[in-house]
Order: structure tokens, then sequence, then C-alpha cells
């Protein structure tokens, strides 16, 4: 009821203002003393030495205890007790300083016996945790006490770092916080070591397609991307190096459940973690060998409540535009591409002059098109409200987001509606623990997610595409009498179809309900535990089409010198469609029984595990994912340590009878830190743990190679044969395996692919922790990869399926430095990360191959094949001389090609390698320094080793065929060959028409070749916060814990090895966008 | 208290465990209809079965018309050439530019076989359908729909052999994920052999032509099977095959030996079907190609063909482009070596003294079979207008747009639009692709006859039945221009002339010069002509051959397809065609 009522009232914005404002105001004010208060009284012993009290705080304003006091250069140390006190004998001009495990440490003066609240700032490499411990051990000096055994959000729960054995890296909230972006996944990029998080759009694509019955043969959501309707289409997530093209991503879990959820705000999120080995996924079952992505939304915290309200908003950029050709070069480049072709010239002198001059902006338009349906600095806001508190018996959070992220089209105030790109968000997670008694905990979370997609009525995916292929002296934008410019060829205008073409609207809606019971059997026998959990969640979009379409008008002008209007084009009335077009549910059920109890030096714990999850998505049959598992972990003296786990695991859309699988793993471990020899041998460091993992680990990925695949089907539909005098073709046909002339033989073998997986790592720390250091390396090889065999035969009439055939290898290394340290006053911390992978295909049925370089086995698993380009030719002669490919003639200024075999001419079997196959590099570097409240970070995100294939026919050649004319032309075809420049020609000879290809429709210049490869490597100073705290003493007498004033900025520089083109996402996607971002965030 | 907990916890994981294990769902989706469902026991109406064969219809035919690269097959012969300003398929094949690893656009291999799988499966599984439906006769129809599966896929067979020689026959072979399918290829002769029997054993089985109802019209009937068993023979007992193998002790390739009994039984073979009394030649030879057939139509001569009803794709794919407005499209060029192939309306070829031909006319008193199959300058009406294709005219603008090469464009398979009333566009037209036809058949007995036991009666008489339809003058001594008493070479000349004329552009010519083995010499004397067609005002047209295309085969490797590369490499057991 209240959740509708919130919904309801989010459906106007301007509520959610008001009920935020209800909000603080129902807000206690903070339980923290007055500092006239002080829990101990001060003492005056002599004159240099008297005690000093008082409270510290956390970043509301309310008390943290367990916060370590001690007097500079003095052995005085005490810490504060759970209402925040302390009291500290101190000398009169002696330095307090403060430290706690997830704060920056303080230094404080103080100047009389009682001194003003501390207020401590969250350290930025550390996730806050609800109970800290209550004292850690002593330091000699005060940096980052960083206890050991701080728990990690792991598969299904929290465990202590210390005996975790697997690879984890972990993102937490300030990082998250400083990223202004609409999903988490901008804040992973360059700061999850061993993820690679590649963006190929800028915007989310949205739904439009009504869903319809015919889709669901091989066209269903599939297993691909984790089940489901994703909402992540900005991204492609790799995780070491497996591509998410072969069904291998990691999984995403949030809070606990598998759900594809990756829209979500990045400030309702408390941690983001990926597990990468094999012991830590394993519970996966058939999907433990594509690791996952742990989300953890923002938990409930012991104590007063907290209050985080954060309003924020930024200014967006496009990056990486492309710079089309002014009519004028258009006009004369096009002329030496017909000539090319032996075409007669398009354009006259007089025709090059009124471009140039714009004398005649009607008949002689020169538009930038860019500039005229794009328009600058779209904003992207946010609004987050944050509460949180409760008792030891009940303790809750609630996060209220609001996002409104626009889009970088022109509008028209002449629209009662918005024809923009935009998307808004309104999102509700709330959970309840509640401890019922001694024994049993219940945990409810809900989270309903309502998001509204708009764009103009053409798509802005259609708009993209048409503003990349329109030349700039196509047509006028508008004639003199007011009307949208037009002709035969060009029948639709862009500015009409972005502001006058109507307008789509997406909703989507979603709404996850958890429930978690935990109950301890200690009665029972100590250490013993059930838990039981389970989920259920719904999400649908529905689309409406509101688009129209608006006719053209051209101005021509008569023999006499008379105008005259033409029209071309339809009007179309607005339509008004409503669809659904995506539609899920999803059920988790997750039973648990648990026993961790310590015997002396002895430390055991075992689990067992039973789940299923089901997802029912649009039409389609039910998918089943389901586990039988449990684990054991023993360590001796927390220094030793053997874990494994096991699973029996299904998925039924596999054969019945074949759906189960088993699943295992083990891990060993060695705190070498804690061996005596070693402390007495190397003391500087502090902590040193080796670890390693092996698994045998599964994925389930077979309906990305086609639906039911191991059954023999036949299925029908059109086309028909017309059978019958009349060719009515009243019988529809049904063919074995799929739609004639695509049919796939039944794979009844079909089995999951699987992994044998190692990974091995130490963890390490010295320099009082100043230093942390985590090193993994790992050896993924995996077999039963589903692929094509070699001996496909066409004899057998019918496609071969996928196999569970192929052996490919994975290796890599991850590396993650932290270096932290504290100047005075100044904290500062520098950390980077960084990956290498690499992988070979061990064995893939390769069918016999003459010449070695035809040869895929042992190469990389993506390496790029295709002809070997030795520049242009730049002589007939020599054009004429060499090998070409069949039936085409190549001329002067075309790319010369090498033929590998000598057999004059240029075929499959002159397909080679054309990248260079070295490990990809990815790395992050972040540092960020925290001084008297101010707080700056950065983020420096890159690739390197990375192979860029740059081969986009609209941009690198132009004027393609396009409706009886030719498209426009980009800054690359100044560059093209012509006898003059010869040699530093830097694209092909011009060619008019070309239909995608380059030259007369035929596929010479642009088929693969290492002409089109470049070094892709690329860095971007990814993110750049600064956040001013203003000081507590003018705060605290309104009750507020912090008021922070920050801005930051997303993408803000790149540096790509080839230039002209963004590294990552080109045209017609849509851009990548830079964000500069300014906000408020205030805590009480 | 404890108790209770226990108690929810307990019944809690029994609800889910009795909530996963209720069947709510079938474990495969039901759209996925199963073997045992498409051949139902239990259904007497064979609802999807028939549905099922008619899929294998649909894959074992193919629809010339515009078929290869939006070209007639035909237009990679020396009959003609494609229009297309880029490197159309069949240039490719007619400049020889292919090979094993990039095969021609003609390249059936996986076609064929996809089709041979579809009906083996028809045809082993056919049986477990209870259907009652019974033919005419009073016979159940169960066995005749199992005939057409086998016919169908002895003409997949046929159209594989006749491209690549010897492939491998399946027999009732339906392969699965764990066969093992590199089999080897079967000899020529066995192939034939096969396919000869497959027609024998089924004919009876099949309905007669008089069988045939609106509702069954183009189902196989027992003349199509006697017809495919007469072009198996045909190709058997040809040259290239027969005595003329390209590597004479291979029997992949062809018959290690001639044997002039194999025209005998082609002879044989083509006289069953004509003295079966079924089909007959039908009066105007242009209604052949847009008249139903028989029992249903009026066209006689028809034996099997594809459904493809009625449209107007084939008048604007092909028409003269100046009827632009109609969308004519101008696809096909047919060559004057075409052209010149036809006789004059007395029957006698153009270059033969007292022919009647006339240079500077060059297609007045012509064959008027020559008007029915392309568009002439001046002299085809065609929506109410002259086709024009003199230098500058509407259909031969020049500029860069798609015109013909040759100066001529195709006439043949098109309705008879020569004069429209009302708005000058096509109608709607059956344009059925017929692959034999009886006019065909007549051929065949023609040239197997002639091969065997020389230039008799009966020979002379099959082309005077043609000539006599097509148009051309008895002349006084009733040879319609045949020159009297030829020997058996002459007369093959003549047959082989009739039929490029008769069939010209029915994807004969292409395959007729490869089992005759002059294809060497019909690609590589000389260039492809076409006809210069110049126009000044107040003077008569002037016309000069020019050179069009210059073609090239290289033999004797190119008289057969090559194996795909893929195929061969993958399968250690086949053996790639010499050459290749």
């Amino acid at each position: 009821m209240i959740y509708s009522i919130f919904f309801y009232m989010l459906q106007q914005s301007s509520y959610l203002a008001v009920l935020i404002a209800l909000l603080l105001l129902s807000v206690q004010p903070g339980r923290a003393q007055s500092p006239s208060d002080p829990a101990g009284p001060a003492h005056t012993s002599n004159s240099s030495t008297h005690y000093v009290g008082g409270i510290v705080t956390d970043e509301y304003g309310k008390p943290l205890s367990g916060v370590r006091v001690q007097t500079r250069g003095e052995n005085n140390i005490v810490f504060t007790n759970t209402e925040g006190n302390f009291h500290i004998e101190s000398s009169f001009g002696k330095m307090l300083i403060f430290s706690h495990p997830q704060f920056d440490v303080m230094e404080y003066l103080p100047r009389a016996d009682t001194m003003l609240p501390i207020r401590m700032t969250t350290r930025f490499l550390h996730t806050p945790v609800a109970n800290a411990p209550a004292s850690f051990e002593q330091k000699d000096t005060i940096f980052i006490p960083a206890p050991d055994n701080e728990p990690i959000d792991v598969l299904y729960e929290r465990t202590d770092r210390e005996s975790f054995l697997g690879s984890i890296s972990t993102v937490d909230r300030k990082a998250l916080e400083a990223t202004p972006a609409t999903n988490y996944l901008f804040a992973l990029q360059g700061r999850l070591t061993g993820l690679n998080i590649a963006q190929t759009s800028g915007y989310e694509a949205m739904g439009l397609d009504s869903l319809f019955t015919a889709q669901l043969l091989g066209n269903v959501p599939n297993n691909t991307t984790g089940a489901g309707p994703t909402d992540n289409s900005q991204f492609n997530i790799q995780l070491r190096g497996h591509a998410a093209s072969s069904g291998q991503n990691p999984i995403a879990i949030v809070d606990g459940v598998q759900r594809e959820l990756y829209s979500i705000d990045p400030r309702t999120i408390q941690s983001v973690s990926i597990l990468k080995d094999p012991l830590s996924n394993l519970l996966l079952g058939q999907n433990s060998s594509r690791g996952a992505i742990i989300v953890t939304t923002n938990e409930p915290r012991l104590g007063p409540t907290r209050l985080n309200v954060t309003a924020e908003t930024g200014t967006q950029t496009a990056l990486g535009l492309p710079a089309p050709l002014p009519a004028y070069q258009y006009a004369y480049l096009l002329n030496e591409a017909l000539q090319n072709n032996g075409k007669p010239p398009a354009y006259s002198q007089a025709d090059f002059d009124a471009y140039r001059y714009h004398t005649d902006p009607i008949g002689h338009p020169d538009v930038n098109w860019y500039h005229t349906i794009l328009r600058s600095a779209p904003t992207l806001s946010r609004l987050n409200l944050n509460a949180s508190g409760g008792t030891a018996l009940a303790r809750y959070v609630i996060d209220l987001s609001y996002m409104n992220d626009q889009g970088m089209f022109v509008t028209t105030d002449a629209n009662q509606y918005n024809t923009n790109v935009g998307l808004q968000r309104y999102l509700l997670n709330t959970k309840v623990d509640v401890n019922v008694n001694k024994y049993f905990t219940i945990r409810l979370q809900v989270m309903g997610r309502v998001q509204d997609g708009n764009q103009p009525g053409l798509t802005y995916n259609a708009l993209l595409s048409n503003l990349l292929s329109t030349p700039n002296n196509a047509y006028p934008v508008l004639n003199p009498n007011g009307t949208y410019g037009g002709n035969a060829n060009y029948t639709q205008n862009l500015l009409a179809q972005v502001e006058s073409s109507g307008y789509n609207l997406d909703h989507l809606k979603d709404v996850l309900s958890n429930v978690e019971l935990k109950y301890s059997l200690d009665k029972v026998t100590k250490g013993l535990w059930v838990k039981g959990s389970g989920n259920v969640s719904v999400q649908s979009e529905t689309t409406m089409n509101r688009s129209l379409q608006t006719p053209v008008t051209e101005l021509v002008v008569q023999s006499a010198g008379d105008t005259n209007y033409n029209n071309y084009g339809e009007s179309l009335a607005q339509n008004n469609h409503y669809q659904t077009s995506s539609w899920a549910r999803y059920r988790f059920v997750q039973l648990t029984a648990g026993y961790d109890r310590r015997f002396g030096d002895h430390s055991v714990s075992a689990e067992l595990l039973f789940d299923q999850k089901r997802s029912l998505l649009n039409y389609d049959l039910p998918e089943d994912l389901t586990n039988f598992g449990g684990k054991a972990a023993y360590s001796y003296k927390d220094r030793y340590f053997i874990q494994g786990a096991a699973d029996y695991s299904g998925y039924n859309r596999y054969e019945p009878g074949h759906q189960y699988g088993l699943f295992y793993a083990g891990g060993v471990g060695w705190d070498i830190s804690r061996e005596a020899f070693f402390r007495n041998i190397l003391p500087v460091i502090d902590h040193l743990k080796l670890r390693a993992t092996y698994g045998l680990t599964g994925n389930a990925n077979v309906d990305y190679y086609g639906y039911y695949i191991w059954n023999t089907y036949f299925s029908g539909g059109p086309p028909t044969y017309p059978m019958g005098s009349t060719y009515n073709g009243d019988q529809s046909t049904l063919a074995e395996g799929g739609a004639p002339g695509s049919q796939y033989l039944a794979n009844t073998n079909a089995t999951w692919e699987r992994a044998d997986k190692f990974d091995g790592g130490l963890d390490m720390s010295l320099l009082h922790d100043r230093v942390v250091l985590t090193a993994d390396y790992y050896h993924e090889r995996y077999f039963d990869v589903m692929q094509d065999r070699g001996d496909n035969v066409a004899l057998v009439g019918i496609n071969y399926p996928a196999e569970n055939i192929g052996v490919e290898l994975y290796q890599g290394l991850e590396l993650e430095l932290t270096y932290q340290d504290r100047v005075g006053r100044v904290n500062y911390f520098v950390s980077g990360n960084a990956a290498a992978q690499q992988s070979k295909i061990i064995y893939m049925d390769e069918q016999y191959e003459q010449n070695p370089w035809n040869v895929h086995t042992g190469r990389p698993v993506n390496q790029l094949f295709g002809y070997v380009a030795q520049g242009l030719f730049q002589t007939a002669a020599d054009a004429a001389a060499s090998p070409s490919l069949p039936g085409y003639t190549q001329q002067a200024g075309d790319i010369k090609y090498k033929d590998l075999n000598g057999d004059g001419s240029i075929d499959q079997f002159d397909l080679a390698p054309i990248a260079k196959p070295r490990p990809l590099v990815i790395y992050g570097l972040s540092a960020g320094i925290n001084y008297l409240g101010f707080e700056l970070s950065a983020l420096l995100q890159g690739d390197a080793n990375r192979v860029s294939y740059v081969n986009r026919p609209y941009y690198n050649f132009g004027f393609l065929s396009q409706n009886n004319s030719y498209s426009q032309a980009y800054t690359p075809s100044l560059g093209r060959w012509i006898p003059e420049n010869g040699t530093s020609a830097t694209a092909p000879r011009l060619t008019a028409g070309g239909n995608t290809n380059n030259g007369e429709g035929y596929p010479y210049n642009t088929v693969m070749s290492s002409y089109w490869v470049h070094n892709g490597d690329f860095f971007r100073v990814k993110n750049v916060s600064l956040a001013y705290n203003l000081p507590y003493r003018w705060l605290r007498r309104a009750k507020v814990g912090d008021v922070k004033i920050f801005v930051n900025a997303q993408n803000l520089w790149t540096w790509a090895a080839f230039r002209g083109i963004d590294p990552e996402v080109s045209m017609p996607n849509y851009p990548l966008q830079r964000v500069l971002n300014a906000g408020i965030n205030v805590k009480l | 208290m404890k108790l209770r907990y226990h108690t929810i916890f307990a019944l809690a994981g029994i609800t889910t465990v009795l909530v996963s294990c209720q069947k709510q769902y079938e474990p495969v989706p039901v759209e996925q209809t199963t073997l045992a469902y498409t051949f139902n026991t239990k259904d007497s109406a064979g609802v999807l079965a028939l549905e099922y064969l008619s899929t294998c219809y649909l894959e074992t035919f193919t629809n010339g018309h515009n078929r290869v690269g939006n070209d007639y097959l035909d237009a990679a012969s020396d009959d003609a050439m494609s229009a297309s300003l880029t490197l159309s398929d069949v240039q490719e094949i007619a400049t020889g530019a292919y090979s094993a690893a990039t095969p021609n656009a003609d390249d059936d291999w996986t076609h064929m076989y996809a089709a041979i799988r579809d009906n083996t499966i028809f045809i082993n599984e056919i049986y477990r359908v209870p259907l009652n439906e019974l033919l005419p006769n009073g016979q159940p129809a169960l066995p005749s729909y199992r005939s057409e599966a086998r016919f169908l896929r002895a003409l997949a067979y046929l159209q594989l052999v006749k491209r690549y020689g010897g492939v491998p026959l399946l027999g009732d072979t339906v392969f699965t994920i764990t066969s093992n399918a590199q089999v080897p290829r079967n000899s020529f002769s066995d192939c034939i052999n096969y396919i000869v029997s497959e027609c024998t054993d089924i004919q009876d089985s099949l309905r007669t032509v008089a069988m045939i109802t609106g509702a069954t019209y183009g189902r196989i009937t027992q003349g199509a099977a006697l017809a495919l068993k007469t072009e198996a023979l045909m190709l058997a007992a040809s040259p290239l095959y027969n005595g003329g193998n390209i590597a004479p002790s291979n029997p992949l390739t062809g018959y290690t030996s001639y044997d002039v009994t194999r025209w005998q039984l082609a002879a044989q073979a083509a006289q069953a079907v004509i003295s079966s009394g079924i089909y007959s030649l039908m009066p105007n030879f242009k209604d052949v190609f847009i008249t139903q057939a028989q029992p249903v139509g009026a066209n006689t001569e028809s034996i099997y063909w594809m459904q493809n009803g009625a449209g107007t794709s084939v008048e604007t794919f092909n028409s003269p482009i100046g009827y632009s407005s109609e969308g004519a499209l101008g696809y096909t060029s047919p060559t004057q070596n075409l052209v010149d192939a036809f006789p004059t309306d007395s029957g006698y070829a153009i270059t033969a003294t007292n022919s009647g031909y006339d240079a500077t006319n060059p297609y007045n008193n012509r064959d008027p079979r020559l008007l029915s199959t392309i568009f002439c300058n001046g002299v085809s009406l065609w929506l109410n207008r002259y086709v024009q294709t003199y230098d500058g005219g509407l259909d031969k603008p020049g500029g860069t747009v798609v015109q013909t090469k040759t100066g001529y464009y195709m006439r043949k398979f098109m309705g008879p639009f020569e004069t429209v009333a009302g708005s000058p566009q096509f109608g709607s037209t059956i344009h059925d692709w017929i692959f034999c036809r009886y006019a065909g058949i007549m051929l065949d007995y023609a040239e197997a006859t002639n091969e065997f036991s020389g230039p008799s009666s009966a020979v002379y008489n099959a082309l005077f039945q043609l000539r006599q339809r097509a148009g051309i003058f008895a002349g006084p001594n009733g040879y319609f221009g045949l020159p009297m008493n030829m020997d058996q070479a002459t007369m093959r000349a003549a047959i082989q002339n009739e039929r490029r004329c008769e069939m010209a552009f029915e994807e004969q010519r292409y395959f007729d010069i490869r089992r005759w083995q002059i294809a060497a010499a019909a690609y590589n004397t000389a260039p492809l002509v076409g006809m210069d067609i110049q126009s000044q005002p107040n003077q008569p047209l002037t016309y000069n051959r020019v050179p069009v295309l210059t073609t090239s085969f290289k033999a004797p490797s190119m008289y057969l397809y090559p194996i795909p590369y893929s195929e061969v490499v993958k399968n250690p057991q086949m053996q790639q065609n010499p050459g290749w």
C-alpha cells in the first residue's frame, strides 16, 4: 500500500521533493551528546598534563565508537565508547590523532578541556561497515589500521577476508558516488581488476518491438546474458577475456539473487565485487565458469536514523563525433569519385563557388547537420535519498532515487510533448532486518523500479544513421516559406525527423521482493544454522508509439525565374500504438543449512545448499536452473586453510536425463605471515597469504546456439509451395529443424561447456598496511566449447549445429597495488590495477590447411584473419600486374593485397592473421587526496595491446549509394589516394556509389584486411571528483552532520593511439558523453 | 517455540519442492512439432505429412526465372549475357571465374543434398500415416505421395550428376549428428542407374495426368517419371560421358567406354513418353510458357514444372528498360549468336543462299520463334510501341543505366502484352517454371535416334512437327527447310540448332553445350557478338555485329563443376573432379 502510494507520487516528480522534505522533518536530530556534556569529567592534574574529553562522530554527526585516539608523540591511546565519547590524558599543545579503519585519519589540536565534536571522513578505499570492530591491533604509527577480518560480500553471503581463498576485486561506495552516470557499470570501468567493461553505446537501447509469438523460435531472450531481457545495452562485459559473444559474460547477482539488473543508480549501491576464481563461484553450478558480479545495495545500519540526501546535475557533451566535409569539399571530391568510376562529374565550378560562399542557401545548401539537430549540454540530473537506522531488534534502510537523463537532440517548443531522447528512472529500495529473537533473523527487501524512456518517433538509432549519411548539400533545412526542405531523393528532412516525427515512449517496470529467514540451531548444536530465502520479481516493458511523418518541400526555380514548390514524402498521421515489448517473471528459492564452529585451533564450517531459479520470459517455456550444492572449510590456527565445494547442477534446456552435471572445486591457503619464523625474517610485511583454487566449472550457454537444439523437430510457416491450380499455397510448409534454408540438425549430445580453472594468488600488505598488494595468475582451460565441427559436410543435407568440441586456454596475470598514507592532515592514496589476458585455441576440429598462415589452431581465440595489405597501388602498371580478387580489376589507389601462396589470385588461401597476437592489457589508476574537508580523486582507465579494426564505410569512404544519390563524406576522404600524394595517402582512392563497397558494388577495398587494423591503445581520464565538506563547527548547531559540495566529471579526456574516432563508441551508435556534474550532499 | 520454527521451515521446504515438481509446462516447446506428430499414426488425413511434402517440392525445385544472380542460367552460355553494370554471377561463369574454393553461383551441392534429405525423410516416414485418401481410380493415395518424393529425390540427383558427374548416393539414409557422413562418390554409371531405377519403380504408383484435379494440380505424374528417366538416359548417352569422358578411365566422370546402346535406351525412353499419348505440342509456341497444364489448362506440353503462379516479375525483370514506367529492368541481353541461330521463315539457315535473309532487315522473314524469344529493334511490338534498341533509342539510351549490351532483350516466357488496351501495363501472367516439356522430349528422341540408328524418317518427323508448330513454311517438299538425306553428323547439327532455338533460356543450352562437349568451342572460339544498330535521320538503319563479351572455358576440367573445396577437404573420401 505504501509503495503504491509512493509510486503514485513519483508519477509527479514534484511530489518527490515534498516526500523528501517530510522525511527530513521526521528524522530525529542526532543523538550525539552536546559537547558541553562530555562523558567523562575533565581533570587537571598538573600544568602540562590534563584530561581532554570529547566526542567523535561519523559524517552523519552520529557517535562513532571504537575510534582510536592518541596524543601525538605520546603513547596515550584510548578508544571512543558506544556514545562516541573519549577522554584522554594529554598535554596542552599536543595534537590528538583520531583513526579508525573506515575513516581517514584526523588530527586535532585541542585548545581547552572540552573540545568540539570531531567528525571523521570516510576513507575512499574502504567499505563502510555496520559494526566495525570495537578495537583493533595497536600499531606504532597511525596510518591505516586495516582490520584483517573485515567482511566481504561473496556469493550469497558475507565472509571474512582472511579465510577467503578466491580472487575478488571490489569497488565501494566512494567510487560509486563519484560516478555521474545512469547505471553502476559506468563506475566499474578501470576499477575492477580483470573485468573489461567496454562501452559500445552512449545510450541504452529502448524496447520498441511488440511481443508476438512468432518471435519465439530462436529469438527468445536467452541464457547468454544470464537470462532475461537485459537492461545493459551499453556495455560489453568481459571477465578475464571471455567474450559475451560466446555466452561467457559474468552473472550479475544483486543482493543475493541472480538478476540482470544494471540500471541502478550508483548511489544506491554499497559495493560491487567481481568474483573470478572457480571456488568462490562454484555454487553457480551450471554457470560457474562465468564469474559473478556481486552487487550489494545499501545496507541497514544500526543506530539512530541517518539520512543522506544528494542532489546533483550534470551537463553532457558528445565525444568522437565525426567531422563532415563542407559542401564545397564534398562536391569537389564527389566529382573526383565519379571520375574514378568513369562517370561524368556532378558539379560545376559555379556549384563549387555557390557552396563555398553560401551565395545560394536554398539551391546550394551547406548544412552542418550535426550543428543543426544536436544541441549542446543536455543534462543528467539525479536525486538520491538514503535513510537507515534501527536498533538491535530491527534495522532498516530506504533508498529513493530519481534520475533524469536527457539526450542530445534539439527540441522545439511547438510540440506539446518531448521528442528528445530521454530516460527517467525512479527507484525505491528498502531492506528491513529483524532479529525476532536470539536465534531467528528475518530480512525483507523490496525493490521497485520505474523507468521511462523517450525518443523521437523515428527512433534515435535511425536518426543517427541518417545523420551519418546525409551530406551537407542534400537539401536546405527550411525553405523560405518555413516548410521543411527536401527533394525527390530525400523525402524526409533530418530536422523534421528530430522534432516533427512524434515520439516513442517505453515504460519499464520492475518489482523484486526478497525474504530471507535465518535460524540459528545453536540449541541443537552450537554453530548450526539454517537459512531460507526466496525472491519473486516481475518485469515488464511496454512501449507507446506516437510517431508521425512530415512531408518535405523543394523550392524549384522555373525557367522563367518563377518559383514553384514541389512536395515530396508522405504525411503520416500520428500513430497511437501501445504494445508490450517484453515481460519476465523470476522466482528464486534457496535453502541453506550450515555449520560454523571453532574448536581451539581448529575451525570448521560446512554448508549444504539447494536453490532453483525459474525465469519465465515473454511467451517462452520456463528456464530452470537448479543446484544441489555444498561446501566445507577447515582451518588450523587461522594459518592453514583448506576448502572444497561441489555442486550437482541442472539446467532444463538440456535433454531430459542429461540436464544435471557435477561441478567441484577446492582451494588451499597459507597465511605465511602468521608463522613465527616469517615475522622474524620479514617484519616489514604485515600480512602475506598465499592461496590457490582449482575447479571444474560449467557454462550452460546452449541457448546462445539454438533453441532446444537437442530436439529433433519440425517447424511450420511460410514460405509455402503453391500447390493446386489456384496457387493458393493453402498448405504451409513444415521443415525439419527450422525454416527451409536455415535448418539445423538436432544435437542430441549437447551439454554445457566446461572448464578446468586454476587461480593462484597472494594477498600482501606491508609497511603497516600502507601498501596492499594482490596478485593473481589464472589458467583456465575451457573444453566442450560449443562450436561448429570441422568436417561439417553438406552431404548430410542440413546444417550441423554447434557441438561441444572446442578446447581453449585462457591465461592471465592480475595485479592490484595500493599505497595509502598521510602527511599531517593530508590523507592520500594511489591505487593501480592491471590485467594481462591472453587466449589460445588448443583444439577446434580444424580441417587440413595447406598453408600455415591459414591455420587458426594455436592462435588467440578471437584472432582477426584477413588479407595482408601492402599499402596502395601507386601505379596502374603495378595494379594491372598484381594478383587480384577474382573478377575485380584493381586500379592505382586501391589496396594492394599480398598473394601469400603465390597462385596469382587473392582468395581464401591468402587470409592470414592481421593483428599481432599480444595479450590484452587493461588497467586503471586512481588516486585521491583528502585535506581539511577537501576531497579530490581521479581515475585513469585504459587498454594496451588493443587492436582496433576500423572499417566503417560511411565514415572511411563516403559517397555510398543512397537514395539515387551519394552519402555524406567525412574528413578521412581528404586523405584519399590521388597520384599527387602517392604513398602519403591515408585512404584508398575515392569511388562513388560503392553501395557499402568501394568500387562499383564490388567489395574490394572493404574486405577484411590489415589496411584497416590500427593500434587500439587508449586511455581516458575516466573520472575526476572534487568535493568540499563544510566544517562541522558550522553545521552542528543545525544538527547537520555534513554538507558536501562536489563537482565531478566522467570521460574528461581521452588519448587514443588511432585518432579521429572514439576508441570505443562510434557513429551511428549513440556517442559517448563527457559529463560535468555538480551537486550537494547533506548527511544528518 | 523451537518446534514451530522447525515446522515452518520444513513446510516451506516441502511446499517449494512440491511446487517445483508440478507438471506445469511441456518439456519441449509445442511449436516444435516432432517427427511422430508430423507423420502421425492417428492422422488419416495426413495434414502435416502433406505439408511436409509441400516443403519437399519447395526445396527440390528451383525457379529458373532470373535464377542466377537475377539472370537466366543461359545468360552464362553463348546465348545471352547479363546486362548488369557490375560483375554478374553469370558472367563469372561464362568467363571461367570460379574455382573449387569459390564455386560458381550455380553450385547446387548443398541445396540438392538438403532436398535429398528432406525427401528421404518423407519416403521413410510416410508409411506411419494411415492416410485414407484414395486416388480417382480407387487406389490408396499414399504410394503416390511417396513416389512424388522419390521423383523429387531422383531429380535432385540428376541436378547433381549433370553438374558434378558421379556423386555420393545416400539411398534411404538420413544422417544424424552421430553418423559418419564421410562417404565416397558413386560412379557416374551408378548414379544414372539409380535415377533410372527409381523412375521405373515409381512410375506406376504416381497419378496419371487424367487423375489430376484442381487440388492436386502441380503434383508429379506418371508422365513426369517417364520424362525424368529420359532426361537421365539422355545425359548418360551424351558424348561427355559416353565416349568423351574427360578422364577416360575415371568412372566418376562418365563411362569408361563408349556404348551406342545407351542412345538406344534414351530413344526408347523418349519413345515411351511420346507413345504414351498423354502429351502433344500446343498450337502456339508463345502460349506454352504462360498456360496451365492439362487437364486444368490447355497446355498439353508441360510434363513437370515448378508452381510459381501468376505475376509480372518476368516481365518487369526482363522487359526493355524503356518501359520504365512499368518498372522494366532489362536484365537479359540475348546475343547475336543466338539470333543468328534462328532460321528464316522458310526454315533455311540465314547463311544459306535463297534463305530469304536480308542483312539490312535482319528480323524480317524469320522463324517466328525469334520474335517470340527475343525483342528485336523496330519489329517487336511491346506495350503498344516498337522496341528501340538502336543507339540512343528508348531501350538503349546510353549513359550509365542498366541496358542491353547486345541490342536485344529477352521476350520468352512473357504474357501477350504487345498491344494493351487502356494504360500500357503488364497483367498478371502464369510463370510456372517448366523443367521438362514435350518438345524437349521430341528433341531428345530425335537426337538419340539419330545417334543410335541415323537420321531416319522418325528423326525428320520430330523436327517437322516442331517446325510446323513454330510457323515455319513446310516448303514445296514438306521438309520445312531442312535438307533432305542428311547424314548423321549433319542431322546432329540440325537437331542441336533446333534445340537451341526451341529451348532457349530454358536451362538447356547451358548444359547441352557441355554434354555435347562443344562448350570449349562455344566459349573460346570468338567473343560473343551483339548488334550495334545506328539510326540516322532519313537513313535506313545500319547493322554492325560487335563483340560484347570474351568468354573463357578451361577444357576439359570445366565440363564438370568442381566439388566444393570444403567438401573435399572435410571428407577424405571425397574425390575431386579432374583439373580442379
